[in-house]
């Protein structure tokens, strides 16, 4: 049977990893290679590597970066970062990445997610909705947060999967770093629009989040960043997954309450 | 050229070219075991009464505090037996630090994640710059000088004692311990790590980037200035009790899931391939024989047991190559560069600026004063 | 030695890792000339169909590939998108395929799904070996790995199904004729399991 996917996010930012809080306040990690080695020894499920400066910075993502980190995986990688064109996700699929994910360009061009799906098909194509709360509800950013698009992030949702696109990403910025649970409603106000694989980012502070999301919605990404590089009270940075054994049994309880 | 010759106690021999064996053909290593260190050293009822005197000036000086010590844990063995007794037989509330200098391995933060949890204690992490700590390390590389793993101790330290100072710490525990490092690496395969002007001099000669970041000290700060100056001390509970390794690490794995290494020092990926590779190939310095007679002196280890395991490198070719790789992919060079590090001419830490002298005074004056025993020569 | 046929397509670098990880020589060929006297190969692949077809159409390898695989009966393991460009030909796309394996790759019958599930199937699932050995030995019970795809494999001939999996009813997650092998998931890309088999197929 598929099983739930519990996944790493790692920050890449000015070359190092970093994590934030709101999409702010970036707090040193360390170097995303030692990372992605401790990871891969872990057995995580799946890792996604997001550089949160190459949008904003408009510049082109990091390729060698990118090329080391797939030459280390053994899982699954997702990348995203400045990608805004069909070559670039030929490219970086081609340096050994199994998922692309875009944020603004597929807001502001949502076409390129159809043409990305022609290219290297529609498994490859992520879609990443950055959702912070807007004037009338929640509503989709972009641009690390700094920039308010009118869209409502379940209609978008729902537009983006008729496009062609194979995952949607949605990350709570108001959740982010904070640790306190993921944003279930928003969840299940997107969920119930679209039927492709979704992966939901953005307040996970410890596994108990991670099996209320499957509890609730069975086969779902729950994607991580704070909870695998912190501990503690003072958030010291500790690489850390549930070992095998452990993912096991959190996914075959949650699962089984369904 | 000497010829060659190994100690019939322990397993030290002339790859350590100041070594001096007496008629029957014993090192100084283990005289100055037998000599300065064994008088010394208690860890029956005299141990205990001093270490129960050092636990209540520690939880004195910490009253009303968040925690009363820092201990300095790298996910190895003595780091991790320090802070499962300082918390369950000392009634301690220390605070687990780590500095991550970018080499941990998987088992190492497993088993920080694993001590850490069950002992219910908090955890402090300084990461070190990554950009900064690889150009100082390809520094190191380029100087041809065997101590290249200078950067990420000598940050180990510096970083320590900041953190004391900023909090008013007044107590470091470390796992250094007589039981596995009463005979130390000879300066000669491993100069003194805090020495900065040597530091300093490697850098400007071979680095190409200022360190901003990078955490320094230097010999005055943490012998003199520190501890004299501040009133941080630096302990080392494990000389006060009867630690023995294999007993240590059962209770480690039976009670906390931790994880074991191939070798003493392999918590850090790059420490692995400089103890298991770079040395031993490029200079003829395999630490294995420092520990393992350690081991031998201190009834944990037989002289046989450790010739036996020498006969074998510490890391196989296939592992070898693996980590060469590794380590050049990290450092941002080809496999070529760093083979052409590798065949370059060694040097030793002479041919850079030092304060080898500054030390030499300072370790007669506190063996002198009997403030350090046995140490490094 | 392992050969890795390097037409633009797929995790070479992650495949090439593990081999050279666990000490079997693999190379990579970008040329006919490259390929011709390879013993082993991998055909890796991901993306659409016809990209893939294309792709490898362009390397000028296609000639040899066939010549090695159907005319010397070199063993071969073709991943993910390689191996459903083994099959005669596919939904997703216009090109023929390769025709190793006697089949076609169709969508997946969304009314078969019982529960609101997805496409692409994406993550880890299962696999029912059919048979035990070959390169799933040691990997008849208990084995999982990554899978990222939105079309599946239909056999003609039942026994030519290695594996099944299941996704909306059972699909045909592995399949093997001979020495021709294919695997709908990414051992590249699947720990432990994926490992084991990479290390069997460089054994068959």
């Amino acid at each position: 049977m598929l099983q739930p996917r519990i996944i790493a996010c790692l920050l890449v930012h000015k070359g190092g990893l970093y994590k934030t809080v709101a999409f702010a306040k970036p707090k040193y990690v360390g170097d995303p290679l030692n990372a992605v080695r401790i990871f891969n020894e872990k057995e995580v499920d799946e890792l996604m590597v997001l550089d949160i400066d190459a949008t904003r910075e408009q510049r082109e993502p990091d390729y060698a970066l990118i090329r080391s980190l797939a030459a280390e995986c053994r899982m699954p990688l997702s990348y995203g970062g400045g990608v805004h064109d069909v070559d670039q996700f030929e490219r970086i699929v081609s340096l050994g990445v199994e998922k692309v994910a875009v944020s603004a360009a597929a807001v502001n061009d949502p076409s390129l997610i159809t043409a990305a799906a022609e290219r290297v098909g529609r498994q490859s194509v992520v879609v990443v909705l950055d959702v912070g709360r807007g004037k009338r509800g929640p509503e989709i950013k972009t641009h690390n947060g700094q920039r308010a698009t009118g869209l409502d992030p379940a209609d978008f949702a729902a537009k983006v999967e008729s496009l062609g696109a194979g995952e949607i990403v949605l990350n709570s910025i108001d959740r982010d770093g904070a640790m306190q649970g993921y944003d279930l409603p928003l969840v299940r106000a997107v969920r119930e629009r679209v039927s492709l694989p979704l992966t939901v980012l953005g307040g996970a502070g410890s596994l108990q989040h991670i099996a209320a999301l499957v509890r609730e919605f069975g086969i779902i990404g729950a994607a991580a960043g704070s909870l695998f590089v912190f501990k503690g009270v003072y958030r010291a940075v500790l690489i850390n997954y549930p070992s095998r054994d452990d993912k096991a049994r959190l996914l075959h309880d949650a699962l089984a309450i369904r | 050229m000497r010829p060659y010759q190994i100690c019939t106690r322990c397993v030290m021999d002339t790859s350590d070219s100041k070594i001096d064996f007496d008629a029957s053909g014993v090192c100084d290593h283990c005289r100055t075991f037998d000599e300065q260190i064994v008088p010394n050293w208690h860890t029956g009822e005299e141990g205990r009464r001093q270490l129960q005197a050092l636990t209540e000036k520690i939880k004195l000086a910490g009253r009303g505090k968040d925690f009363d010590c820092i201990i300095g844990m790298s996910g190895g063995i003595d780091s991790s037996y320090l802070t499962c007794i300082a918390k369950q037989q000392l009634g301690l509330r220390p605070l687990v630090f780590h500095v991550d200098a970018g080499w941990n391995s998987q088992e190492a933060v497993n088993n920080i994640e694993r001590l850490v949890d069950k002992l219910g204690l908090d955890l402090y992490t300084e990461v070190i710059d990554w950009p900064e700590m690889r150009d100082l390390q390809l520094a190191y590389f380029k100087a041809g000088v065997p101590h290249i793993d200078t950067p990420q101790d000598h940050a180990f330290f510096a970083t320590m004692y900041k953190f004391a100072e900023q909090h008013g710490v007044k107590h470091i525990l470390t796992g250094a311990n007589y039981s596995t490092e009463c005979i130390r690496n000879p300066i000669e395969w491993m100069y003194y790590q805090s020495d900065s002007i040597q530091l300093e001099d490697i850098h400007r000669q071979f680095g190409s980037m200022p360190l901003h970041n990078f955490p320094t000290t230097s010999i005055l700060r943490h012998k003199i200035w520190l501890p004299y100056v501040k009133g941080i001390k630096v302990v080392r509970p494990l000389n006060y009790i009867p630690y023995h390794k294999a007993e240590a690490m059962q209770l480690l794995i039976d009670d906390f899931g931790w994880q074991p290494y191939p070798q003493k020092h392999f918590e850090s990926r790059f420490t692995r391939f400089y103890e298991g590779f770079w040395l031993p190939r490029k200079f003829g310095f395999d630490t294995r024989r420092v520990q393992f007679s350690s081991l031998i002196v201190t009834g944990q280890m037989t002289r046989g047991e450790a010739l036996a395991k020498l006969e074998s490198p510490a890391l196989d070719d296939a592992t070898v190559r693996q980590e060469f790789e590794y380590v050049a992919t990290k450092l941002g060079i080809s496999t070529a560069e760093l083979q052409g590090y590798f065949d370059a001419p060694n040097k030793t830490y002479k041919d850079y600026e030092s304060q080898e002298n500054f030390y030499a005074l300072g370790a007669r004056a506190m063996r002198l004063f009997g403030m350090e025993l046995g140490g490094k020569r | 030695m392992i050969t890795i046929v390097d037409y633009g397509l797929g995790n070479i670098e992650a495949i090439a890792n593990i081999y050279r990880r666990l000490d079997i020589p693999v190379r990579r060929a970008r040329t006919a000339a490259q390929l011709a006297d390879a013993q082993r190969i991998v055909l890796p692949g991901v993306g659409a169909f016809d990209w893939a077809m294309s792709r490898l159409d362009q390397s000028g390898m296609r000639a040899t590939l066939d010549e090695l695989v159907i005319g010397q009966s070199r063993p071969v393991l073709g991943i993910c998108v390689g191996m459903q460009m083994m099959a005669r030909r596919s939904d997703e796309g216009r090109c023929s395929g390769l025709g190793w394996i006697d089949g076609e790759v169709r969508a997946f019958d969304e009314s078969s799904f019982t529960q609101r599930t997805h496409l692409p199937h994406m993550g880890w699932n299962h696999i029912n070996a059919q048979r035990s050995g070959g390169i799933l030995a040691g990997l008849e019970q208990d084995a999982r790995f990554y899978f990222l795809h939105s079309y599946c494999f239909e056999a003609h001939r039942d026994q030519d199904v290695l594996a099944r999996t299941d996704y909306g009813g059972a699909f045909a997650s592995a399949v093997q004729r001979d020495h021709v092998h294919g695997v709908q998931f990414h051992p590249e890309k699947s720990h432990q399991w994926g490992i084991q088999l990479l290390r069997n197929f460089a054994a068959v």
